[in-house]
């Protein structure tokens, strides 16, 4: 066992910062302020991606035929914690990277890797992910957004929600179910559809995490080609299933919380604060919540690295980094209350990644699915439990 | 990072598991019923392949050391481990074992099984041979034989040794034997649940039952790995956190162990006890949860 960073790793990581404190603006706390799905995040990423790509720095760990370097798993892994810690600079564009760029790779037609993948590559695509449902959240299979084949193509009705950046995307990876290919998981579907097909409407929906993050999105008769279809129609759930194995330690969350924790510590420094025992104490216990957020989370990305398939290791790792988001967001609320309020912090940066580390923290536990799947997941393929009743 | 053990370890483990798995480790109720059984036959076992020495060979280290820790913690039956494995090699590489340990004046686990004893004070670290004589055992709940000792017949003998960092290696081997000890329980807790059945099904079928356990599960094995690496950092807040980190998750966890487990939990016939009163008594070793989190905090933040 070594819990060290290699020196090609810590090179690594030292050229992706300095990236970064050269690349991203003063007012960058500002920006990030907003939500990764911000019309401010998007229209930055638009610039800053495509410099990233110049760098060799958007997709090292892609195969050279995509534009990539075949850089190792450690590496994608350390560019993805800089990249959250610094507040995304990527915006949506973490998801071409992560996933959506490799499984066009894996599963795309010809034509389809053509004219999406490059795009990905040189940093000016944005997608968003019409998953959800209103009647379908966890319970993802039960969607029921149709499509029906038509002509040699097919027409798409129903509507999608939560759906982070598609006000400002240009493609959907879109679910939907084509009725008559059998029930549940096997008739699901997935599309690549232009979001300025028309039949297409979009609604942000007003939140707890700046305003333009989530949407809904309406679909009423959205004529698609057959080219449209990622896949076979009968494929589109283990597609996901692949999909989202390359997204199964998620977000490095922890990363943020731990840097945000230690902005907190010290302004609490600052005030003279720090040596009342009970603050020290519950600063303790978050820092150690994100440091077993973190050791989990390597230890999945460490199985993923050998290729040896990390399944409960992951799921384990996502219910420790909800917590971890949590128990420093909560530490912020408990002992500096003022950095939430206007007038009340020390109005600095400082504020401004307080706040915005907050608005991240409390989706932790929902957005790309709920802390208590995770748990369920834990307990039947890490603990051998039984499958609880239907 | 590598998170598997290299070939060394891994060897060295798999004969480890040989003996965890052997008549001598496992599962009988004491004769007098005490909640622990001592295992003088696994301690000296092991004591003669030289396991207690891992920490010190090269390709093994400390790691190893945490590693032999937590799986014979988890173990119904008692060795002194910790100890012997993580201070022992450095700080008195020539003490007789077992080694008992104390941080204060009062009754400390070992004591009446043990052959030398090191008192890790906050100013110095002394170190004693024991006699006959030296020990009173004294009656516990926790689930060790604890015992007391006055002024040792061959006297205290001063250790030449920083006593936080003392102090900081032994935080690394109570972290680690706190995860290995909730780790058994854990694990008896799970073999009940896979077959106990109540409402037509088994109890580990309820989600309610499910969820704590995975959580149990993630904050056990978080820990384990912060033990693991703090034993191979040396670093004092790495050292302090993992501990504290224990300490904090063993409350609720302990609760909903004996939860699960009903009534039989609460018998002498299963040995969840093993488990839970050396969880409980580590749980409040060297100022216990919060003085360990607010000492992890200084180390990282200064004070
Ligand atoms: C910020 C944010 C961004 C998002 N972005 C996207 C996106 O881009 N694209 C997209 O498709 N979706 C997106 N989502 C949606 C997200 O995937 C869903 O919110 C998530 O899967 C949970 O679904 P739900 O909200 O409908 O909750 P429900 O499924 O209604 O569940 C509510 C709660 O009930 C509990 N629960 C549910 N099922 C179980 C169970 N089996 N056992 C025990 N408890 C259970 C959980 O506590 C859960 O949180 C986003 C969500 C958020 C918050």
């Amino acid at each position: 066992m070594d819990f060290n960073w290699t020196d090609d790793e810590r090179r690594f990581r030292d050229r992706v910062r300095a990236f970064l404190h050269r690349e991203l603006p003063s007012d960058w706390a500002e920006v990030a302020r907003h939500g990764p799905g911000s019309a401010e995040q998007t229209a930055f990423s638009r610039d800053f991606c495509p410099r990233l790509a110049a760098e060799g720095l958007l997709v090292p760990h892609w195969p050279a035929e995509w534009g990539g370097q075949g850089r190792p798993t450690w590496e994608h892994f350390i560019l993805g914690e800089e990249m959250w810690a610094a507040g995304e600079p990527r915006g949506a564009q973490y998801m071409n990277v992560n996933w959506i760029g490799p499984t066009l790779m894996r599963y795309g037609s010809a034509e389809q890797q053509a004219r999406y993948i490059p795009a990905m590559a040189a940093g000016n695509a944005i997608w968003c992910q019409g998953f959800s449902e209103p009647e379908a959240g966890s319970d993802l299979a039960s969607l029921r957004t149709k499509a029906v084949p038509d002509g040699g193509g097919y027409v798409i009705d129903g509507q999608k929600i939560w759906t982070s950046y598609a006000g400002l995307a240009e493609t959907c990876f879109l679910l939907a179910r084509v009725p008559g290919a059998g029930d549940g998981k096997a008739a699901i579907a997935i599309f690549l559809v232009p979001m300025d097909t028309p039949g297409i409407e979009v609604r942000s929906i007003p939140s707890l995490i700046g305003h333009g993050d989530i949407h809904e999105v309406f679909l009423t008769g959205v004529r698609v080609p057959a080219s449209a279809r990622l896949g076979a129609e009968g494929e589109g759930w283990s597609i996901i299933s692949y999909a989202l194995a390359n997204e199964r330690v998620g977000i490095p969350r922890y990363e943020l919380s731990s840097r945000t924790l230690s902005r907190m510590a010290a302004r609490l420094k600052d005030e003279g604060r720090f040596d009342d025992p009970v603050i020290r104490a519950r600063a303790g216990s978050a820092a150690a919540a994100c440091e077993a957020a973190r050791m989990l989370t390597y230890r999945a990305v460490s199985m993923r690295a050998k290729g040896q398939p990390a399944g409960p290791e992951a799921n384990i790792a996502r219910v420790a980094v909800v917590e971890a988001d949590h128990a420093v967001s909560e530490f912020g609320m408990d002992f500096l209350p003022g950095a939430y309020t206007a007038g009340g912090g020390n109005g600095g940066a400082d504020d401004a990644a307080i706040l915005a580390h907050h608005e991240r923290a409390i989706v932790a536990g929902i957005a790309a699915g709920a802390a208590e799947i995770q748990l369920d997941l834990v307990a039947r393929r890490h603990l051998d439990l039984p499958r609880g009743a239907a | 990072m590598d998170f598997d053990p290299n070939d060394d370890q891994r060897a060295f483990l798999d004969v480890l598991e040989q003996m965890a798995t052997g008549p001598d480790a496992a599962w009988g109720h004491d004769p007098d019923w005490k909640r622990y059984q001592w295992s003088p036959a696994l301690d000296a076992t092991l004591d003669e392949n030289g396991f207690f020495d891992c920490a010190a060979e090269p390709d093994l280290g400390p790691v190893a050391g945490a590693l032999m820790v937590m799986r014979l913690a988890e173990l119904p039956v008692l060795v002194e481990a910790a100890a012997s494995t993580l201070l022992r090699p450095r700080l008195a590489p020539d003490l007789p074992r077992p080694v008992a340990v104390m941080t204060g004046d009062g009754p400390a686990p070992f004591l009446p099984v043990a052959r030398s004893v090191l008192r890790l004070a906050p100013d110095g670290v002394s170190a004693a041979v024991l006699d006959l004589g030296d020990v009173a055992a004294a009656e516990s709940l926790f689930a060790y034989p604890f015992g007391q000792v006055g002024t040792p017949g061959a006297g205290w003998q001063a250790v030449d040794a920083d006593p936080d960092t003392a102090r900081d290696l032994w935080r690394v081997a109570l972290a680690a034997e706190l995860a290995g000890v909730l780790k058994g329980g854990l694990g008896a807790v799970l073999e009940h649940v896979r077959s106990r059945r109540q409402f037509g099904r088994p109890l580990g079928s309820f989600q309610a039952v499910q969820h704590r356990l995975a959580g149990a599960s993630a904050r056990i094995e978080g820990g384990a790995w912060m033990a693991l690496r703090a034993a191979e950092t040396g670093d004092a807040a790495d050292a302090a956190q993992a501990l504290g980190w224990m300490q904090a998750s063993a409350t609720r966890i302990v609760y909903d162990l004996h939860q699960f487990m009903g009534a039989m939990g609460l018998t002498l016939e299963h040995p969840l006890h093993r488990w839970t009163y050396r969880a409980r008594w580590l749980k409040s070793a060297l100022g216990g949860a919060e003085a360990n989190l607010s000492l992890a905090a200084a180390r990282t933040w200064g004070a």
